[in-house]
């Protein structure tokens, strides 16, 4: 069915139905803002808890490993005293030897200068220690 | 309606949506008293002026907004453009699964408020424009609402439908030229008497 000119609803007239439109538009009740609010704060509460995990993250093996050795300080006095040690050895023996008053290495090779028991507190007790049976 | 906590007004609804998504609450109240209005006026005219489904539709496109706050990319788009696309889609979700439900399934407005002839013509005129709105194709009543019943101008609605701002004014004036022919029909009920 085709419209001639006169079935069109003037602009004015078409202008004052979009005001009252405009008039009656329906606004949220108090129930559904409550409903938009619950909503909000439970994501907002989601997404909080989902970024804790995410602000401390597990950390390395490498660093677990530092941490069982009691932190980055300790970890770096090891390797000082490694490396030390390291170069005590690799330096001669012979000064050592000196700084020792000669207890460290033989004199002439082949002979030990000192037993076992030089070296353990007490050589009678260990003596009677094995006389005893080790009871 | 008024909500006493609208209190941030001189802060965009960019820079509320940033605040909600870094833990403020009353950001949240802020841009609920702001834009659920709006959703809501929007949903019902798309939705024939169902109030049920138009609170539905409200109340999802405003949990879509929530979710999407910590990934808001600030200066891309406004907030009420992207929360009239989204409401818009859900509309038009809503409208497709409602296919084959005539106009009489729509419930008439709760509110039948005994008044002066005025009023009562007010609302029987809002009501044909609700039948007439749906009526139209999609688009054209997205158009056609967001610039004569929401007062958005012609770039936004461009922006919210993906299409030129010619293509908003062509839509837009086919749109109003329905309108009237559909609600010429009517014109001594709605108070458009012949001299």
């Amino acid at each position: 069915m085709s419209k001639t000119e006169q079935d069109l609803l003037s602009n004015i007239a078409l202008d004052e139905i979009f005001a009252a439109g405009r008039a009656e538009t329906p606004a949220p009740s108090e129930a559904l803002l409550a409903r938009i609010l619950a909503d909000a704060q439970g994501v907002q509460e989601a997404g909080l808890a989902a970024a804790r995990p995410r602000a401390a993250p597990r950390p390395s093996p490498w660093a677990r490993f530092a941490e069982a050795l009691g932190g980055w300080t300790s970890l770096a006095g090891l390797v000082t005293a490694t490396l030390a040690g390291v170069w005590l050895g690799f330096v001669s023996p012979d000064q050592l030897n000196t700084l020792s008053g000669g207890l460290l290495l033989p004199e002439t090779g082949g002979t030990a200068i000192y037993a076992l028991e030089d070296i353990l507190p007490g050589d009678d007790g260990l003596a009677a220690f094995y006389e005893e049976g080790g009871q | 309606m008024k909500m006493a906590f609208d209190a941030q007004s001189e802060v965009s609804d960019e820079a509320l949506l940033v605040a909600y998504g870094n833990g403020d609450r009353a950001a949240a109240m802020a841009l609920t008293a702001r834009l659920a209005p709006r959703v809501m006026g929007f949903a019902a005219r798309m939705l024939g002026g169902d109030r049920h489904e138009a609170e539905d539709v409200t109340q999802e496109a405003m949990l879509r907004l929530w979710r999407i706050a910590p990934d808001w990319r600030q200066g891309e788009a406004k907030v009420t453009t992207w929360l009239y696309r989204v409401t818009a889609n859900l509309c038009t979700d809503r409208l497709r699964r409602r296919r084959g439900v005539g106009l009489d399934a729509i419930p008439e407005p709760e509110d039948g408020r005994p008044g002066a002839a005025e009023a009562m013509m007010q609302e029987m005129r809002a009501r044909a424009l609700d039948e007439a709105l749906a009526a139209l194709p999609e688009r054209q009543r997205v158009a056609v609402v967001m610039r004569h019943l929401e007062g958005r101008s012609n770039p936004e609605i461009a922006a919210v439908l993906e299409i030129s701002v010619e293509a908003v004014e062509s839509l837009t004036a086919r749109g109003k030229r329905a309108l009237s022919a559909s609600l010429g029909q009517r014109r001594e009920e709605l108070g458009y008497v012949e001299d």
